[in-house]
């Protein structure tokens, strides 16, 4: 256990401005190992905070934790100002203000493009007209302005189990996008893709990005991807976040070299 | 095959001679009684053709009573359903609606048929009443197994937005869930047709009445019509079956748009 005055000193640390703090937070599925440990973290509003790191890292549960998916077995978390749990009713107030992109996306498979998009809207919406699929017009709109946005305007009647991989990602991003957020999680959203498409998907959400005041944390396996374009980049390995810097303090090899090399 | 193998084998015959013996199963009974059979199919070819309206108004009966049972059990299914779904609600939900459920179908279909004729008394009512309980206890079965073989993926996605439990429901359970509900209406539909018309044996109604009586007073010529009928109608039901089935589920599958 860790002294109070470190927790206080750690806070008085963290920016202001930052919307995700995270204190030597420790989370374990079976009880007995461990996934992540130890991790310090802070992501400071506006900005775009990449994780990137081997598979079986622990990045996808990094990001768990800030939504609340995944609750940590010590340590301290806020998203917010609040402590992140899926099944709080605090918290609940405060999950439509961040989209979340699993790496499998999540979609509705027998729902339309549409359908799929306006569920981003569903907390906004009461309960009697949602259950009729009844949405107002300013809702409709918006979405259709998303999906102008994400290049799918002439798929949106399609059901989205007929549509190929990357328009899948496409109605991801747009459904996160209509639940306007102010943090959006990704998990690994470009991996799949060759690079052209890659590229298109980040310039798209960088584009989101600036329209609306929006943090961004992603999981990226490509490395290049990452230095393009985090303002932050934080290195995963073994449940151990070990390092954190600026894209334009390091070059590509050494990031890659870290990557590859490092054993903990 | 390795030794154990063959014991194993040894053990089921031997267990299987031993019931056969204890319940007096007699095969050149068999044997013995197929002129028996011949006379009986003889008798069921005097086909009495004057009766084939009466057994087509019988079947209509008994085909609206499954209907009636059909959508009125399901529609009670669809609720209990998603109540009995384990990565919907808690233990102390779906224990309890799930015991309810197989408690159900523990009856067939045609003790309800007793039991009902007991309350409401003869008649078709009763009958559908019986189809009605047996379709629950069966079609909540199949739909919550489908609900639970949902991905969990949009589930856990789509709860991480906030969205309340019903609009879950609404928006990832049932639109994931509706391809299997199309067959298995069928499905059910197909199987209480079966069903209703052996309810009249009790007399709950439908063309199973006139079986018996007819077979009760050994006029196979008559009864054969009966059976004729029905045999004529489930063929038809299940090509129709088959033929809806290819038309929207099939071509689900293979992605042509379709309005569920």
């Amino acid at each position: 256990m860790r002294k109070m005055t470190e927790i206080l000193t750690a806070d008085n640390s963290f920016s202001n401005d930052s919307i995700i703090h995270m204190y030597d937070v420790w989370t374990s599925y079976d009880g007995k190992g461990y996934t992540l440990q130890g991790i310090n973290m802070s992501v400071e509003n506006g900005k775009n905070y990449i994780i990137i790191g081997p598979s079986g890292a622990g990045k996808s549960t990094l990001l768990k934790l800030v939504n609340g998916m995944v609750i940590p077995t010590k340590g301290q978390i806020e998203v917010f100002g609040r402590r992140p749990n899926i099944h709080d009713n605090i918290f609940k107030a405060i999950m439509p203000k961040i989209g979340y992109i699993p790496q499998n996306l999540g979609l509705v498979k027998n729902l339309t493009v549409m359908e799929n998009v306006l569920i981003g809207a569903l907390p906004r919406i009461s309960k009697v007209k949602s259950f009729f699929k009844i949405f107002p017009d300013k809702e409709v709109s918006d979405a259709e302005n998303v999906l102008n946005l994400v290049g799918l305007e002439d798929k949106v009647k399609r059901k989205v189990y007929m549509l190929s991989g990357g328009e899948k990602r496409r109605v991801a991003i747009a459904r996160a996008l209509v639940q306007k957020p102010e943090l959006l999680l990704a998990d690994e959203i470009v991996s799949e893709l060759d690079h052209v498409s890659a590229k298109e998907i980040m310039d798209l959400i960088i584009e989101a990005k600036h329209r609306i005041n929006l943090t961004a944390v992603m999981i990226h396996h490509d490395v290049q991807l990452a230095l393009d374009y985090a303002d932050k980049i934080a290195m995963i390995k073994h449940g151990n976040k070990i390092a954190e810097f600026n894209p334009n303090e390091m070059r590509y090899e050494e990031v890659v070299g870290m990557f590859n090399s490092y054993e903990s | 095959m390795n030794p154990k193998d063959n014991l194993v084998i040894g053990i089921i015959i031997a267990i299987l001679i031993f019931t056969s013996f204890n319940v007096g199963v007699d095969p050149t009974q068999f044997v013995k009684g197929i002129p028996n059979l011949m006379v009986v199919v003889e008798e069921m070819s005097h086909v009495d053709p004057t009766l084939l309206g009466t057994a087509f108004w019988s079947m209509i009966e008994t085909i609206q009573m499954a209907f009636i049972g059909t959508i009125v059990g399901v529609a009670i299914s669809l609720p209990l359903s998603i109540l009995a779904a384990r990565n919907l609600y808690s233990k102390f939900v779906y224990a309890p609606v799930r015991a309810f459920l197989a408690m159900m179908r523990t009856f067939p279909s045609i003790l309800w048929a007793i039991l009902f004729v007991i309350m409401v008394g003869l008649g078709p009512f009763a009958g559908i009443l019986a189809i009605i309980m047996y379709t629950i206890g069966f079609m909540s079965k199949l739909q919550y197994e489908a609900i639970e073989a949902i991905d969990s993926d949009p589930m856990e996605a789509i709860s991480a937005i906030g969205v309340s439990k019903l609009q879950l429901i609404r928006y990832v359970v049932v639109p994931e869930s509706a391809p299997h509900l199309l067959s298995q209406l069928l499905y059910m539909f197909d199987y209480n047709v079966r069903q209703t018309s052996i309810l009249g044996l009790v007399g709950a109604g439908g063309i199973g009445f006139y079986i018996i009586n007819y077979i009760k007073f050994f006029e196979y010529g008559k009864a054969a019509v009966f059976m004729l009928v029905v045999l004529t109608t489930v063929l038809i039901i299940d090509w129709i079956s088959v033929k809806i089935r290819d038309r929207y589920i099939v071509k689900a599958q293979k992605g042509v748009n379709i309005k569920i």
